[in-house]
């Protein structure tokens, strides 16, 4: 097993590459109760055109197979459903499909091998029949009608749309009621077969264990299986440009929602570009800012907006989402202050001042053991080591932000999405 | 956990813990919730965060808590019972974690939090003019956004029906029609009524090397505050009248159908919270419940279909997002589920893993650091002190025939649906 260290925050992980190619990462906490368990695979919403490994033929499923995969996972072939059995034995069982991948989880104090041999075994039984099949439309039908009463979610479902012309990032994770509807048993089990191979898969732990003890006892539990080829995944070519610079829907809300995209390219400095990004997001519209302060004095907007930064294979895009009584003028103030900032440079104080908060966000991130262990996972089939965000942060310096400012925050990649009353 | 009187009327609460990274502040203000004062203590709320005697602009304050390494503020307002909870939270990374070698964080971070919330920025005998008139806006579009999140909207609802006309029914962020009658003058008396008056609870989380409570009585913001016999309602016991069964609906704009049924049980002691509690899990506390079971996997009427009891009040809210046209046939089904909760048609696993659900969440307390101080605050407000091992002990002891007893001493108050 490979230890990596870091001792500026007293966090160890030890990592494993099993010989069916799955990674195993054990993240050791032993002053908790709590132990919680993450296994995913590199699967999610994006991945509806691939060619499976051996085969030549393209495969194409409809949209929202991984989320009703996620859904479909818990039945089980003795009649049984896993997440009751979770359940039933004092564990809190639960999983979730984004963008990029599937995960699988449970967070316990007590009986955490027994819940193991239910879990391991879940994940690796699929158990669909053209009946359980239906029914599940039903329920996931309600789920996205849920969605639908969400102005939160349709204002950033809409940047997408405006943002991306091809790219399947822009559709639902769960799909449509449509789409849904073209889904039986067959789709799901040659996905399953694809996607969660062991070596499209990564499991985290994190709790009171032991290292070795707790690898033998994930390893003894793998059905064997042999890794496969590399699963090629079929995206549409995506314009650098984005479809439209504004979209609008109209929602029962009290006051305008508004989500501000910026349409940007992956880049090899994954971990260095975000760190910038969010230094600079701070810098522009963060609490301690003049533009914050002048649209909140103005009675603009009546919190501070949500900054971030999402990127994966593909694709990568800033948000920045909140209420306004005018997103217009939120959107315009935003523009000029990144002129003004691209013309001044940035003030030197300012940058560091902001990166010892950021500096700060990151160590909040290993306070609790699920918020660890799902960092982990997720920055995992990004290609990246969270802890390299608290040892690349130092080096970030604004010579570097500005660089970024001046390729990422290009006003003809910006839209504007905005939900408000009819 | 150690709690500490420091002066009548004020507590400190230390919780000594190598648990986490960070350090966690909180400043608790509790005062019995009326119609006169919710938009008075919704408006103070807001605009102690605006500005402090030596930090007078937002700006500052935030410049300040960012070159703590991110020490985030934060602020809220709750209904616990029939209080109104103004609640402050500080958090800054413990000392050890900081890559130089800086001043005492938590000490630094104890000092801000009662800075902000007892010596706030006054001009000439009152708040400042211009921050008044913001939070006044900014409350009014609080109390507007009441509408935006609908599942949300409707728990609420269904809570105003129950409780008309009395003090758990009022909305916690307060009334527009009252905020007309709020000026920066009447706004900082009141503020001084309420500090003079109010339960303070101050909690201290984090890994604790120095004597806190010297630390406290030190601080000049808190030499300055008097001691009081604190004005709040003791959350315990709840009698209810038994009420004829209500039914309410309303028109929005909505996809999904919520439907929210609010129920009343008598609380006689504080024991037996322990068997509404397992009560409530069996019937909508978790996957294996009653209503997830019945409502979503066997019937697939619903995505959401759940149980929550809240303690204080003694109330259970059932709430599910259906397709408006279910309307009836969940009704029907959840009716079904409280009757079998009646008949006692469960099974004694189904309590036994019911139990050891709630177990394994109280163990899992101390892994929080929020959620253990909200833990013991609810202990404070209902002035029974149970240690985590305790609680656990009680929730073991719930018995079949305990869980029976409750589920026929539930009744229906308000069926509240909201379509389109």
């Amino acid at each position: 097993m490979q230890l990596i260290e870091n001792l500026k925050i007293e966090e160890k992980v030890y990592k494993e590459k099993l010989d069916n190619g799955m990674t195993v990462m054990i993240i050791p906490r032993e002053n908790t109760q709590k132990k919680y368990i993450i296994w995913g695979t590199h699967y999610g919403s994006n991945e509806s055109k691939f060619i499976v490994p051996g085969e030549e033929a393209v495969t194409e499923v409809p949209k929202g197979v991984a989320h009703f995969l996620e859904h479909k996972m818990f039945e089980q072939a003795n009649g049984t459903n896993s997440l009751d059995v979770l359940t039933a034995l004092g564990v809190e069982a639960n999983a979730y499909t984004t963008n990029d991948h599937t995960a699988y989880l449970y967070e316990c104090t007590d009986k955490f091998y027994e819940a193991l041999d239910e879990f391991m075994d879940y994940v690796q039984h699929p158990y669909f029949t053209d009946q359980n099949v239906e029914k599940e439309k039903g329920i996931i039908g309600q789920e996205i009608m849920m969605y639908d009463d969400y102005p939160e979610w349709k204002v950033y479902l809409n940047t997408l749309e405006a943002m991306y012309h091809k790219h399947p990032v822009k559709l639902d994770i769960t799909g449509t009621i449509e789409t849904i509807s073209h889904i039986d048993k067959d789709i799901l089990y040659k996905c399953y077969n694809t996607f969660y191979n062991p070596s499209n898969m990564a499991l985290v732990v994190c709790g009171d264990f032991k290292p070795e003890e707790i690898l033998e006892e994930i390893k003894k539990r793998l059905v064997p299986k042999n890794s496969a080829g590399e699963i090629k995944r079929l995206y549409p070519e995506e314009p650098a440009n984005v479809v439209k610079n504004y979209v609008e829907q109209k929602m029962e809300v009290s006051m305008p929602l508004f989500t501000i995209g910026i349409k940007d390219v992956p880049s090899e400095e994954k971990v260095k570009k975000h760190i910038a990004i969010e230094i600079l997001l701070n810098i522009i519209l963060g609490r301690s800012s003049k533009l914050y302060k002048d649209l909140y004095n103005k009675g603009i907007i009546l919190s501070q907006p949500s900054l971030e930064y999402e990127f994966t294979e593909g694709y990568a895009h800033i948000l920045i989402t909140g209420q306004a009584t005018d997103p217009n003028v939120v959107f315009e103030g935003f523009k000029s202050e990144i002129a003004s900032l691209k013309q001044n440079g940035l003030d030197e104080d300012e940058w560091s001042r902001i990166r010892k908060m950021i500096y700060g966000g990151y160590v909040k991130e290993y306070n609790d053991v699920a918020e660890t262990a799902r960092m982990f996972l997720a920055d995992f089939f990004k290609g990246i080591n969270s802890f390299d965000y608290i040892d690349e942060i130092e080096s970030v310096k604004s010579e570097y932000g500005l660089q970024v400012l001046k390729e990422t925050f290009k006003e003809e990649n910006m839209v504007l999405s905005v939900v408000k009353k009819a | 956990m150690k709690t500490q009187e420091i002066k009548q009327g004020i507590k400190l609460h230390t919780i000594n813990t190598n648990r986490f990274k960070t350090n966690l502040v909180a400043v608790f203000l509790s005062i019995p919730i009326t119609r006169e004062n919710v938009t008075f203590n919704s408006v103070i709320s807001s605009v102690l965060r605006r500005g402090s005697k030596n930090m007078p602009t937002q700006e500052q304050i935030s410049k300040e808590l960012e070159s703590m390494y991110g020490a985030s503020f934060d602020c809220g307002i709750d209904k616990t019972g029939d209080n109104h909870i103004l609640k402050f939270y500080l958090e800054s990374i413990n000392d050890r974690f900081l890559p130089q070698d800086s001043e005492n964080m938590l000490k630094k971070t104890i000092e801000k939090l009662l800075e902000i919330v007892f010596n706030p920025l006054v001009e000439n005998g009152s708040f400042k003019q211009e921050y008044v008139d913001q939070e006044k806006n900014n409350i009014q579009r609080r109390i507007e956004g009441k509408i935006d999140n609908k599942a949300k909207y409707a728990i609420e609802r269904c809570t105003e029906e129950m409780y008309k006309g009395e003090a758990y029914g009022l909305y916690k962020y307060g009334y527009i029609e009252d905020l007309e009658k709020i000026d920066a003058q009447n706004l900082y008396k009141h503020y001084q009524d309420l500090i003079d008056t109010c339960k303070i609870d101050i909690f201290v989380s984090g890994k604790i090397d120095e004597e806190i409570s010297n630390l406290l009585e030190q601080n000049e913001n808190v030499k300055n505050l008097k001691p009081r016999i604190p004005n709040f309602v003791q959350t315990g016991n709840i009698e209810k009248q038994k009420v004829e069964e209500k039914q309410v609906s309303e028109s929005m704009e909505v996809t999904q159908g919520k439907l929210i049924i609010g129920m009343d049980i008598n609380v006689k002691d504080e024991n037996q919270k322990y068997k509404i509690s397992v009560y409530n899990t069996l019937l909508g506390g978790s996957a294996n419940s009653k209503l997830f079971q019945e409502v979503r996997e066997k019937a697939s009427l619903a995505y959401s279909a759940s149980s929550s009891f809240i303690r204080h009040k003694g109330n259970i809210i059932i709430s599910c997002g259906i397709e408006i046209k279910n309307y009836e046939k969940a009704l029907e089904i959840i009716r079904k589920q409280l009757e079998d909760m009646k008949q006692g048609n469960f099974t004694d696993e189904d309590l036994e893993n019911g139990k050891k659900g709630i177990i394994s969440a109280i163990k899992g307390i101390e892994d929080e650091q929020d959620t253990e101080i909200t833990y013991y605050f609810g202990q404070e407000l209902s002035q029974n002190e149970v240690s985590v091992e305790e609680y656990i002990e009680k929730i073991s002891q719930v018995s079949r025939e305990d869980v029976v007893n409750i589920a026929n001493s539930v009744n229906i108050n308000t069926i509240y649906f909201l379509k389109d």
